[in-house]
């Protein structure tokens, strides 16, 4: 089993390796979002405040302000980039199961599944693949957004508050477990599926859902009542409030970042689970 | 079942999806060091029969013993013991040649370093070497041929599937391919079950052959068996104008099987046409007539495969694995042109 998957990982990463394209594309998206929409779209709750207050006073009002709108983050661009981190490992996996399609239709697939390698190695080596990737980009976004919190004139990811090594374990949780659920979403439709088009319609299908009742770009203050709730056990939300609760302060939370780890590995367990019924039939070594 | 059996297939059958029989309960044994080919037109279940002899596919209906053991009940040990060759191409185009053939060896549980060096001697074999680094989508088609075939043997086979292993290779490339089978044959004993189009190569390649039409099997034997069996050689004498008819004469000839007179020529039908010639020459030229022009033919495989399957052009109804083959390499020329 292990020298089957070692094999099958290292093909992955080879295939990775002889597309820098690919690679240098999958930069791009964030890098664009991060200076155009993040920097676009500016949402500045100072200018509610109540300038005829004491200065005291008026602090008071910004930080229940940024609590209420940011929860807790210090401006609407450190908001967003937490969420992007978590926007993206959910866009990064998009393509990972029509890698298998692909190699479904250039037979490659074929050849692997001719050989004794069990289905756990075939899966497994793509799932390991599969999220290495997003993970990698959300560290870089993490990465880019701290980077321009210090170009004058852009706006970037402020941390205002010490991270430790356990915040900093917290964080890389909550990416691993977002990134290792998605991933395995998406390879078990590559799985399922054979046409690329009726992947793509399916992946949407979740995919954009996902996003949209998720509070990774909208300010929370601004979300309606309805979708507040519906984004409290949305995973993307899970993984990224994780993210700000270490970054900026438990304030404006009702639970630790501790339970919202734990909700994420519950989406990730069963999630996990049907897969693994799902592919070992799809995968059995007679069709 | 007697140890020297390499395939052994009973009352086989396989229906698509409740409608399509594409195998039609085949029966046949294959021997162990044989090789034996696998002949029909498109669409006729050779692909299908291979993919069950393979443990790619369960059958409907009947059993597939290959090496001993029941594909049905043993998949994951048949294709260990297994080489395959699938009628379309299955390299990965972004890796090498030799990570080809590595990721092959590790898909087997073979240790890396055994598989490093199995990948580098296999290379050699197939000749290889200078291209074993390069990307396999930039191998010519007789190159990833190759290379197919050294995936194939990555696990050292005893039993080889080969489905069309030679489908768009120049004659070049096919005399090597088959130089290399039969090396393979002579040096470790390899059973070979091949399927192919070429009858020439069945004929020159195979000791046994099946003809399978429709999904069942419609004639067996040894390509000289199912030569004979049509009827032996066609030999045409010319005989100058005026000669009395020679008709009898020609029927008395030992081995003659028939005898038609059409115009100045006789068509004799008959057995080892390279014996009558002579004799038949000598008593026609003792009777007085004198022999313009002798033309002598062994029936070919494919006049055997025509006599059996019929001569009419098949309509498929939908694309058979040929067509998906071609269509692929379409495809994938047009993707390694882009890049
Ligand atoms: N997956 C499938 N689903 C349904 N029908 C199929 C499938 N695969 C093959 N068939 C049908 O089964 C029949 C036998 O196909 P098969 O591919 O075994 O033929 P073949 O002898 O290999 O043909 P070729 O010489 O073109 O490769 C054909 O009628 C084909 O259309
Ligand atoms: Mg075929």
């Amino acid at each position: 089993m292990f020298r089957e998957l070692a094999a099958l990982t290292r093909r992955e990463f080879l295939k990775l390796a002889r597309n820098p394209q690919a690679i240098f594309t999958s930069l791009m998206l964030p890098l664009l979002y991060l200076l155009l929409f993040g920097n676009g779209f500016s949402f500045n709750v100072a200018q509610f405040v109540n300038h005829a207050l004491p200065p005291p006073e008026q602090q008071q009002q910004l930080s229940f302000l940024l609590d209420q709108y940011f929860r807790g983050a210090p401006n609407y661009y450190s908001y967003f980039a937490a969420g992007m981190v978590g926007f993206v490992t959910v866009t990064a996996t998009l393509f990972i199961g029509a890698n298998v399609i692909f190699d479904k239709l250039f037979g490659v697939f074929k050849r692997t599944r001719g050989t004794p390698a069990p289905s756990a190695a075939v899966f497994g080596s793509r799932l390991i693949a599969g999220s290495a990737q997003p993970i990698l980009l959300a560290f870089f976004v993490m990465g880019l957004a701290l980077a321009f919190a210090h170009v004058s004139g852009l706006h970037g990811l402020s941390v205002t508050l010490p991270v430790g090594p356990v915040g900093a374990l917290q964080i890389v949780a909550a990416i691993v477990l977002l990134s290792v659920m998605f991933a395995t979403v998406f390879l078990t439709f590559g799985v399922l599926i054979d046409v690329p088009q009726t992947y793509f319609a399916a992946v949407n299908l979740i995919n954009l859902p996902v996003l949209l009742t998720s509070d990774a770009l909208y300010p929370w203050g601004t979300m309606p009542a309805w979708l507040q709730n519906v984004s409290s056990y949305n995973p993307v939300s899970l993984a990224v409030n994780v993210l700000r609760e270490v970054m900026f302060g438990s304030g404006a939370y009702p639970y630790g970042p501790g339970v919202y780890l734990l909700g994420l590995f519950a989406w990730a367990a069963v999630l996990v689970g049907i897969a693994i019924l799902l592919v070992r039939r799809a995968l059995r070594p007679l069709e | 079942m007697p140890t020297n059996v390499a395939i052994e297939v009973e009352g086989l059958k396989k229906i698509y999806n409740g409608k399509i029989t594409a195998v039609d309960d085949i029966s046949f044994q294959v021997r162990h060091g044989e090789t034996f080919g696998f002949l029909g037109p498109n669409g006729a279940g050779k692909t299908t029969t291979v993919s069950m002899l393979t443990a790619g596919l369960r059958p409907t209906h009947g059993k597939a013993i290959v090496d001993g053991l029941d594909v049905s009940h043993d998949p994951e040990e048949v294709k260990r013991r297994i080489g395959v060759i699938f009628q379309e191409s299955t390299a990965d185009g972004d890796l090498t040649g030799r990570e080809n053939l590595e990721v092959a060896a590790g898909c087997f549980g073979i240790p890396g370093s055994e598989g490093r060096s199995r990948a580098k001697l296999l290379i050699d074999q197939m000749q290889l070497s200078d291209a074993a680094d390069r990307p396999a989508k930039t191998y010519s088609g007789g190159m990833r041929r190759r290379l197919e075939l050294a995936v194939g043997l990555i696990n050292r086979p005893r039993i080889l599937f080969l489905d069309e292993p030679t489908l768009g290779l120049d004659p070049q490339g096919r005399a090597g391919f088959w130089s290399f089978i039969r090396k393979l044959r002579e040096d470790d004993g390899l059973t070979v079950f091949v399927t192919t189009h070429y009858l020439d190569e069945a004929d020159e390649m195979c000791d046994r052959i099946a003809i399978i039409d429709h999904g069942k099997i419609v004639a067996t034997g040894t390509p000289t068996e199912l030569k004979d069996r049509l009827g032996g050689d066609a030999v045409n004498l010319r005989i100058q104008d005026g000669a009395p008819d020679l008709t009898g004469l020609l029927s008395g000839q030992p081995g003659v099987l028939s005898v038609q007179k059409q115009d100045g020529t006789y068509r004799v039908k008959c057995q080892k046409g390279e014996t009558f010639v002579p004799r038949a020459v000598a008593a026609c030229t003792e009777a007085g007539a004198a022999v313009l022009g002798v033309t002598v033919k062994r029936p070919s495989l494919d006049e055997v495969f025509l006599e059996y399957t019929g001569r009419e052009f098949r309509e498929e109804e939908g694309p058979t694995a040929t067509d998906r083959a071609v269509m692929l390499q379409r495809v994938q020329g047009q993707l390694r042109g882009r890049r």
